[in-house]
């Protein structure tokens, strides 16, 4: 019992990371209707400022948590204005953007390798005992808590600001129908900014988070791979299907893992993918094109 | 029109593939007259990218030394290095672009055998040799039927002996009867390792009690490892490189795993200590040398001295491939790859490593001892020189 109360917990902890991950996908795609792969870029980012801030600034965790968050969200409202601006603004198709969001990705990893920053791995310091709170037999890391409730909170923040707040109802509105909410008197330069700011926030939060649970590299953005994955799963541009399906993603991983073998983990997972997306094809929590947001 | 434009384009291609022939052969027969070209690969970027750094600084430094004392054959040496990114199809390319656009005379590298395995064939189709450092599965130098490669070597003990060495030391002397192992189902290197760990131990009397696999590239371990503490075992082999031990040795930890680690040498990096020290401290690695031999301090030395770097293993056995080519170009008389082939398995070298003297028969070093090292308070103590049968 002790053993599956643990790969529960694994699979808990494994799932948060994607989530948080993947929320940022779906927020894009609810309003531009394409997969902004370049958001495992900006994560990356994200977790290498939270990285330095600690190691060269020196500055209080809480502090660095928050360098990390803006300087990410910057990040990804410069890409939108540098890449995708230009691309709105001629119509070009969505397939381009697609190309884009891949190109700066890369380039986003790139450079990194190329600075000084290089490609070795770096590790964040020690901010929280790595001894787990144990319950029972069980073990619950700190972090992985830690990671729990700041996941928690910022999905509560943003389903409260999408769903009551005047931002929000334009975020919405836009969603429906780009033109429509545009003859209203919305300002859909304004609402993409927003949408890549959150985006951007939940991003830097999510890496530097991932950076302190694991470690910092160039390629941190290729595990958004999965977290992407999850957000088709639960429903691309759903916000609770994109955490939904990375809870079940993670839960679905841990249990091949625990119980039948390692070696099957991601063919079974992936073939249930499929599965829910030939049933399902809106995912598990997408209800229709109409309704994102 | 457009059969004009045609025209146009094809006669501009004739006229650049002309000019770039020309060139070609101009910078070919210049190198062949004042310089010596070697060549080197490994990953500069990426996962591995820090022993290939060290690798390609080793032979710089060494290559630098060597030509302030006359160069070879009285000729000035010249190292060209490519990155593999850690990709085997990329490792192919940098072989081909070495051979038939630089002009090689021999290839140093790569370190890792899933690399050093896609070379081959290239190898033989040009007949330019290879040393690798640190590629240890057993088919970098021996055909699947047992013939040996022509153009492959490696200057490193391989996998089985190193698995089989893990087992034995395991069960022998710290008298371990019960087993996990938890390694990467993507590598060659993982694999061949725990199969011959497995082979050993079980041979021994030893039970395997669990054995889980992950991807490289996977950051999580907790649900193997979840699954091997279910299997209480009193030694868990992690027959993989820095990164992932250092995620899964601090994971085993916090799900309070108590077992001792054992690795190879995939494990001793500089960073694993930053990364890990509390969780591996009392663990053993097989290794190709003890890093406190003082016969090695020299080279740490210089090395520490230009790039104000600690000297990886990479750089070690960079170092003795580096020397064993000097030697059978020496020997060869000649820039010849071929010759240079032949020399190489009638030289004996003095390495850092120990003895370097290449078998005919499968292309390995003959007679090379492990190292056990086991890790205490962050640094690497060296327990004693090892060898299985």
């Amino acid at each position: 019992m002790s053993y599956f109360l643990q790969q529960i917990i694994n699979g808990l902890s494994i799932g948060s990371v994607y989530a948080l991950m993947a929320v940022g996908y779906s927020l894009v795609y609810s309003i531009m209707n394409f997969s902004n792969f370049a958001h495992g870029g900006v994560i990356m980012i994200g977790a290498y400022i939270g990285y330095f801030c600690l190691t060269m600034l020196k500055v209080p965790f809480f502090i660095a948590f928050i360098i990390s968050a803006l300087g990410a969200g910057l990040l990804a409202v410069s890409m939108e204005k540098i890449v995708y601006r230009p691309l709105r603004k001629r119509n070009a198709p969505f397939l381009y953007f697609i190309i884009s969001a891949m190109g700066a990705s890369i380039f986003l990893e790139n450079i990194v390798i190329a600075s000084p920053i290089g490609p070795t791995f770096r590790t964040y310091p020690p901010i929280f005992s790595t001894t787990p709170i144990m319950l029972g037999s069980v073990a619950l890391g700190r972090i992985d808590l830690l990671m729990f409730i700041i996941s928690a909170i910022s999905l509560a923040a943003l389903m409260y600001i999408i769903e009551k707040t005047k931002i929000g109802l334009s975020i919405r509105a836009t969603s429906y129908s780009i033109k429509g909410s545009t003859l209203m008197g919305v300002n859909v330069d304004q609402v993409i900014f927003i949408i890549f700011i959150m985006g951007g926030i939940l991003a830097g939060i999510a890496g530097m988070l991932f950076g302190m649970k694991y470690t910092v590299y160039p390629q941190i953005g290729n595990i958004t791979t999965k977290s992407f994955i999850a957000a088709v799963f639960g429903g691309l541009g759903s916000l609770p299907g994109a955490v939904f399906g990375s809870i079940l993603l993670g839960i679905i991983e841990t249990m091949t893992s625990g119980y039948l073998s390692s070696q099957y983990r991601d063919l079974i997972a992936f073939a249930l993918l499929i599965f829910v997306l030939v049933v399902k094809p809106t995912g598990l929590m997408g209800k229709s094109t109409e309704d994102k947001a | 029109m457009r059969g004009k434009v045609l025209s146009l384009i094809s006669v501009l291609l004739i006229f650049t593939l002309m000019l770039s022939g020309c060139g070609g052969a101009n910078s070919a027969s210049n190198t062949s007259e004042d310089v010596i070209k070697i060549g080197w690969i490994g990953s500069l970027t990426g996962d591995q990218a820090v022993w290939g750094t060290c690798e390609s600084n080793t032979i710089k430094m060494l290559i630098e030394e060597v030509n302030a004392n006359g160069g070879i054959l009285g000729k000035q040496v010249e190292g060209v290095y490519y990155d593999t990114k850690g990709d085997a199809s990329e490792a192919v390319n940098a072989v081909k672009r070495l051979i038939s656009q630089d002009k090689v005379v021999a290839i140093l590298g790569p370190n890792a055998s899933g690399q050093a395995l896609a070379i081959s064939a290239v190898l033989e189709q040009y007949k330019v040799p290879d040393i690798a450092t640190v590629a240890t599965n057993p088919k970098v130098t021996v055909n699947d039927d047992g013939t040996v490669k022509p153009y492959n070597f490696r200057v490193c003990f391989i996998d089985p002996y190193q698995g089989a060495v893990a087992a034995g030391y395991a069960y022998d002397k710290l008298e371990y009867k019960n087993a996990a192992i938890l390694y990467d189902v993507a590598s060659d290197y993982s694999q061949g390792f725990t199969e011959f760990f497995e082979k050993t131990f079980t041979e021994k009397g030893g039970t395997i009690v669990a054995k889980e696999g992950f991807k490289e590239g996977d950051v999580d371990f907790r649900p193997q490892l979840s699954k091997i503490k279910e299997a209480n075992p009193d030694v868990i082999l992690m027959p993989y490189y820095y990164k992932e031990v250092a995620l899964s040795s601090n994971q085993a930890r916090e799900l309070g795993i108590k077992a001792t680690l054992i690795g190879g040498d995939g494990w001793p990096s500089d960073q694993l200590m930053t990364m890990a020290k509390d969780a591996i401290e009392g663990s053993y690695i097989v290794n190709h040398l003890d890093f406190n031999d003082p016969e090695a301090k020299p080279l740490q030395d210089a090395y520490k001295a230009k790039y104000n770097l600690p000297l990886e293993l990479n750089g070690y056995m960079a170092n003795d491939a580096f020397l064993l080519l000097e030697a059978a170009i020496k020997d060869a008389n000649s820039v010849d790859p071929v010759k240079i082939t032949e020399s190489l398995t009638k030289v004996s070298v003095k390495g850092v490593t120990g003895n370097i003297q290449i078998s005919t028969d499968d292309h390995n070093p003959v007679g090379k001892e492990a190292a056990i090292v086991k890790i205490e308070s962050g640094n690497y103590i060296f327990q004693e020189k090892y060898g299985v049968k």
